[in-house]
C-alpha cells in the first residue's frame, strides 16, 4: 500500500499565501480529483506532491519517507507527473516519447533499461497508441498528444500519478477516455491525484475529492460527500444544482 | 624655439631623433623664411595667401613629416595627431612640439591655417568641404618610390615656401642613395619582409624600393602588397627576414604570429628589424630606412651565408 | 539503424576532409612527397611545412568546429530552441572580449596562456552571468540574459579597440574577429585542446538531460533530471570549450548554430542523439570552409569567419523561413 501524507503544508509565493497549512493522505487504489476554483492552488499542491516544489512550511512523506530525503531519481523512479497542457518540443516520434518515462530507470551508462522495450509496447497498447508510434509527436492531435503524454507517465509503472488538467482541450470523448486510463491504473493499485475542473467527468471517475479553495483544503472526501450542493456553490460562488440519478451524478452551474 | 632641432639633426645628416641641433643652418634659414614671410604680409596682404603660406596645417601623418621637417614650429598651426606617435611618426617628438589634429573641418575653421596638406586617401569629408569653399588645400599621394618622394617633396617644399630646405633634404637623400649604390654589398641576400600584419611588400612599393637600395633582393617578387603565410615563408626560404619595429613595446596580435615556432626555429636568429616609422610613409628619410637595413644586412651576414639546414634539393 | 549509418557517413566525409585539408595549402603537397619527406632522415621542405603548418592546421580545425557544433547542439536541446547558439548567449563574444584584452593590454605577451585564459575567463564570466540573470529558472529568462551579456561583451570589445594603445589594433582586431586557422602552430593546439576537450566531455554528460528537456522543463524534472547541475555543465562546458577555440581561432559564428540541424532531422530529432552527429559536421564544415579559404585564391586569403557567415547566413534564413512554414 502506497501512501502519500501531507501534513501542515504552506508555499508562500511573495506576500500571498499559495497553499497554507494543507495535510491529507492519499492512498493507493484512489483516485483523487483536486478540485476547486481558479487560482486556488490546485497546481501548486500537485507540484508539492510530486516532490517539484519544497514546502516552505510542513511535509509531504512517501510511505513514511519524507520527499525532500528521497534522490531525484528515486523518486522519479516511483512517480510520474505529467504538467498541465504537456508538449513535445522536438519532432520525436511518440514511441521515443513513451521511452523518455524510462529515464529514471537508464543506467548510469548505457541507453537501454532491462525489459524496456516490452514496457514500451505495453504503454503503447495501453493508450491505444500502436498505430501511431512512429508519428512525430509535434504533429498529433491534442487528444494523441494527451494520450501519448500518458503513456509517457505509465511507461515506467509508477506507484504514483500526479496529473495536471488531464482534461483540458479534450473534446469529450478523448476526456472520458483520459479519465478512464487514469480509473484503470488506480484500480491496478496506483495512486492517481489529477486537477479537475469538469465536476461531471471528476464525479464519474473520481474517488475522493480535494477540495481547495485559497490555498486552504476545506474538504478530503469521497466523492459522496463533496458533490453536494451547498458545498460546490459556496466553493465556486455561482449558484448549482446537484442531481442524482441511478450511479451518475450530474452537476449545472448556473449564473 | 626647441623644435628647430630637428631639421638641424637632418641637414647634419646625423639622422635620428636628437635633440642637439647645429645652430647655423638653422637660423639662417628661418631668418630667410621670416623675412619673406613678413615682406609679403607686409607689402600685398591680399596675395599672401597665393604666394607663399605663411600658417600651415597638415592633416596626414606622411604630409606631417615633411611639413615638420621644412618649417619651423611657429609656421605650424598644427598636424595629425598619429604624428605624435613613434610607432607610425619618425618626427614625433617634433610633432609633439605644435598642436595636433584630427583631421575635421572645424579644426581648419578654428585654426584657419594659410594652407591644409593633406593625403589623397584619407580625411576625404574634410577635403571635400575645403575643395568646395576653394580654401588652400595641398592633396598629397603617398610616395611609392624614391622618385614619388622627390616629387612630394619639392611640391610640399613649394608650397609651403621652403624650397630650398626641400632641395637640401633630396640632395641628403640622394647622397645616401649614392653612396649606398656606390657601395654594393659582398653578397645581395635574399629576405623576406615579415611583419605577419598579413601583408608582406612586393615589386612597385616602397618597401621593396628600400630593400633594393640596400642591397637586398625581396623574395616577393608580385606587385604590390600581399598575404605571405608560413608555408610561403618555408618554401621560399630567404637568408634573412626583415622585420619592422614599431618603435616600442605595444603588444598586439601580431606578435603571436611572427612568434609562429618554425619562423623562430629557421629565423630567429636572421632577422633584422627597421623601425617601422621609417618606411611607413614615403620621406627623404626612406634612406635613411636603407642605410640602417644596410648595416643590419651586413651584421648578420655570417648566419645569412648558411644554408637554411631544411632546405636540401627542394629549393 | 538508421542512426549509426548518420555517424558513419560524418565520419566518413570528416575524415575525408581532414586528409584533403593536411595537403592544400599555399603551399600544395602530394602524398607521395609527404611519405617521400617522412621517411628521409632529416626534415625537408614537405616534411616541415605537412608536420608544422599543415597537420596542426587540420587539428586545429576539427577540435575548432568539433566544440561549435556541439556546444550549438547543446544549447539548443538545453533551450529548447532551435536558434541557439554559443553566441546567442554571449559566450563566443566574451571569449572574444578577454582575449582581445590580453593581446592589447600586454598579458599575452608576459606568457603564451594569457591569451585562452583570458578568453576562457571572458566566456566563464559570461556564463555565469547568464546563469546568474536566469536564476528564476525559465528558459526565456536565460535566453534574454545571454543577449544582455552578449551585447555587453561587444560593446567592451569596441572600447577595448578604442582604447587600445596600438595604432594598428582596430585593423588587427577586426581581422583577428574574421576567424582564421591561417599560420598556426602546435602550441596554439596544445593551448586549446586541453580546454576544448574538457568542455567537450562537460557538454556530452548533458545529453541525458536533454532528451528529457525535449518534454519541458517540469516534465524533465520530475523525470529525475537536476536541471541546474545540467545549466552548469551546459554553460561550462561551452565556456570552456568555445572560449579555448576563440582564443586561438577568433569568433567562428554560424557552426554552433547550423551544424545540430543539418543532422538533427536525420538522427530522428532526439537531442541526446544529435550531439556527436552535430560534432562531426561542425568539424567538418570548418575543415571544409578552411580548405575553401584555401582554394580560393584572392589576396589576402578569406578569413574562415567570413567564408562561414557567407555560407551561414543564407542558411540561417533558411532556418527562419522553414520555422515559419511549419508554425503556419
Amino acid at each position: 500500500m502506497t501512501h502519500l501524507v501531507v501534513t501542515g503544508v504552506s508555499i508562500r509565493r511573495g506576500a500571498r499565501m499559495a497553499l497554507q497549512d494543507v495535510s491529507a493522505t492519499f492512498s493507493s487504489g484512489r483516485f483523487t480529483a483536486v478540485i476547486g476554483p481558479n487560482g486556488a492552488g490546485k497546481s501548486t499542491l500537485l507540484a508539492v506532491l510530486a516532490g517539484l516544489l519544497a514546502p516552505d512550511a510542513g511535509a509531504v512523506r512517501l510511505d513514511g519517507a519524507p520527499l525532500a530525503q528521497l534522490a531525484r531519481r528515486e523518486l522519479a523512479r516511483v512517480r510520474a507527473y505529467l504538467p498541465q497542457s504537456a508538449r513535445v518540443d522536438w519532432p520525436i516520434s511518440v514511441e521515443r516519447v513513451v521511452a523518455l518515462g524510462l529515464t529514471p530507470l537508464l543506467p548510469t551508462f548505457g541507453e537501454l533499461v532491462p525489459g524496456g522495450q516490452e514496457r514500451i509496447e505495453r504503454a503503447l497498447e495501453s493508450c491505444d497508441l500502436l498505430q501511431l508510434r512512429d508519428r512525430e509527436a509535434t504533429t498529433l492531435s491534442g487528444g494523441e498528444l494527451a494520450r501519448a503524454m500518458l503513456a509517457r507517465a505509465i511507461v515506467a509503472d509508477p506507484r504514483l500519478l500526479i496529473v495536471d488538467e488531464p482534461t483540458a482541450g479534450l473534446d469529450p470523448r478523448h476526456a472520458i477516455d483520459a479519465c478512464q486510463r487514469l480509473k484503470s491504473r488506480s484500480r491496478e493499485g496506483c495512486t492517481v491525484v489529477a486537477a479537475m475542473h469538469d465536476l461531471n467527468l471528476a464525479a464519474q471517475y473520481a474517488d475522493d475529492f480535494a477540495v481547495l479553495r485559497a490555498g486552504r483544503l476545506l474538504m478530503h472526501a469521497p466523492a459522496a460527500e463533496v458533490l453536494r450542493e451547498e458545498v460546490l456553490s459556496g466553493l465556486y460562488d455561482v449558484a448549482v444544482r446537484v442531481r442524482r440519478e441511478a450511479a451518475e451524478t450530474s452537476v449545472h452551474f448556473s449564473a | 624655439m626647441a623644435g628647430d632641432g630637428l631639421w638641424a639633426a637632418m641637414h647634419s645628416g646625423s639622422g635620428g631623433k636628437t635633440d642637439e641641433g647645429h645652430g647655423l643652418p638653422r637660423a639662417r634659414w628661418v631668418h630667410r623664411a621670416y623675412a619673406l614671410g613678413l615682406a609679403l604680409l607686409c607689402a600685398q596682404p591680399a596675395c599672401a595667401r597665393a604666394e607663399v603660406p605663411l600658417r600651415v596645417m597638415s592633416i596626414n601623418v606622411c604630409a606631417d613629416q615633411l611639413v615638420l621637417a621644412l618649417l619651423p614650429p611657429q609656421r605650424i598651426t598644427s598636424v595629425s595627431w598619429v604624428a605624435r606617435d613613434d610607432a607610425d611618426s619618425y618626427l614625433a617628438r617634433a610633432a609633439a612640439r605644435v598642436p595636433a589634429n584630427h583631421g575635421t573641418a572645424e579644426e581648419v575653421l578654428r585654426q584657419h591655417p594659410d594652407l591644409v596638406i593633406a593625403g589623397t586617401y584619407t580625411t576625404t569629408a574634410t577635403r571635400v568641404l575645403l575643395r568646395s569653399v576653394h580654401y588652400p588645400l595641398l592633396e598629397v599621394a603617398p610616395a611609392e618610390s624614391f622618385e614619388d618622394i622627390r616629387a612630394v617633396t619639392r611640391r610640399i617644399g613649394a608650397a609651403v615656401g621652403a624650397t630650398e630646405a626641400a632641395e637640401s633634404l633630396i640632395a641628403r637623400m640622394d647622397a645616401q642613395l649614392a653612396w649606398l649604390a656606390a657601395h654594393p654589398p659582398g653578397r645581395r641576400f635574399r629576405v623576406a619582409v615579415w611583419n605577419a600584419g598579413g601583408a608582406s611588400p612586393g615589386r612597385g612599393t616602397l618597401y621593396d624600393a628600400v630593400l633594393t637600395a640596400a642591397g637586398a633582393v625581396n623574395v616577393v617578387t608580385e606587385a604590390g602588397y600581399r598575404s605571405f603565410d608560413t608555408e610561403e615563408l618555408m618554401r621560399s626560404a630567404p637568408d634573412l627576414l626583415v622585420q619592422g619595429a614599431s618603435g616600442f613595446s605595444k603588444p598586439g596580435r601580431r606578435d603571436d604570429v611572427v612568434r609562429h615556432p618554425l619562423v623562430l626555429a629557421y629565423w630567429g636568429e636572421r632577422s633584422v628589424t627597421i623601425p617601422e616609422s621609417l618606411y611607413t610613409c614615403g620621406t627623404p628619410f626612406s634612406a635613411e630606412a636603407a642605410l640602417r637595413l644596410r648595416r643590419a644586412l651586413e651584421e648578420r651576414s655570417a648566419v645569412a651565408r648558411r644554408p637554411l639546414p631544411y632546405v636540401g634539393s627542394v629549393q | 539503424m538508421r542512426g549509426w549509418g548518420v555517424h558513419a557517413v560524418l565520419l566518413a566525409a570528416t575524415a575525408l576532409l581532414a586528409a584533403v585539408s593536411l595537403f592544400v595549402g599555399t603551399v600544395w603537397l602530394s602524398p607521395h612527397e609527404v611519405l617521400a619527406a617522412l621517411s628521409a632522415p632529416h626534415p625537408d621542405l614537405a616534411a616541415l611545412i605537412f608536420m608544422d603548418i599543415h597537420l596542426p592546421r587540420t587539428v586545429l580545425g576539427l577540435l575548432v568546429g568539433a566544440i561549435l557544433g556541439l556546444s550549438g547542439a547543446v544549447l539548443q536541446g538545453l533551450l529548447r530552441n532551435p536558434l541557439a547558439e554559443p553566441g546567442l548567449l554571449g559566450i563566443s563574444e566574451a571569449a572574444s572580449l578577454g582575449s582581445v584584452i590580453a593581446v592589447y593590454y600586454g598579458f599575452a605577451s608576459t606568457t603564451t596562456l594569457a591569451g585562452p585564459v583570458f578568453g576562457l575567463v571572458g566566456a566563464l564570466g559570461a556564463a555565469s552571468i547568464s546563469l546568474l540573470l536566469s536564476r528564476s529558472g525559465s528558459t526565456l529568462s536565460l535566453i534574454l540574459a545571454g543577449v544582455a551579456t552578449s551585447s555587453i561583451a561587444t560593446a567592451g570589445v569596441n572600447l577595448a579597440l578604442n582604447l587600445a594603445p596600438n595604432p594598428y589594433a582596430a585593423y588587427e582586431i577586426s581581422t583577428w574577429l574574421m576567424g582564421s586557422l591561417a599560420d598556426r602552430s602546435w602550441t596554439h593546439v596544445q593551448l586549446a585542446a586541453p580546454f576544448i576537450l574538457v568542455g567537450g566531455i562537460l557538454l556530452l554528460l548533458c545529453g541525458r538531460a536533454l532528451d528529457a528537456l525535449s518534454l519541458g522543463e517540469a516534465q524533465a524534472e520530475s523525470l529525475g533530471i537536476n536541471l541546474r547541475r545540467t545549466r552548469l555543465l551546459a554553460l561550462a562546458g561551452t565556456a570552456l570549450g568555445v572560449g579555448g577555440a576563440t582564443s586561438v581561432a577568433g569568433a567562428i559564428g554560424f557552426v554552433g548554430l547550423v551544424a545540430p540541424h543539418l543532422v538533427r532531422a536525420r538522427v530522428g530529432n532526439r537531442p541526446r542523439r544529435v550531439l556527436v552527429p552535430a560534432a562531426l559536421a561542425g568539424a567538418a564544415i570548418v575543415t571544409a570552409a578552411d580548405i575553401a579559404t584555401r582554394l580560393i585564391r584572392v589576396r589576402p586569403e578569406i578569413s574562415l569567419g567570413v567564408f562561414i557567415s557567407l555560407v551561414g547566413a543564407p542558411f540561417f534564413l533558411w532556418i527562419v523561413l522553414r520555422i515559419r512554414r511549419q508554425t503556419t
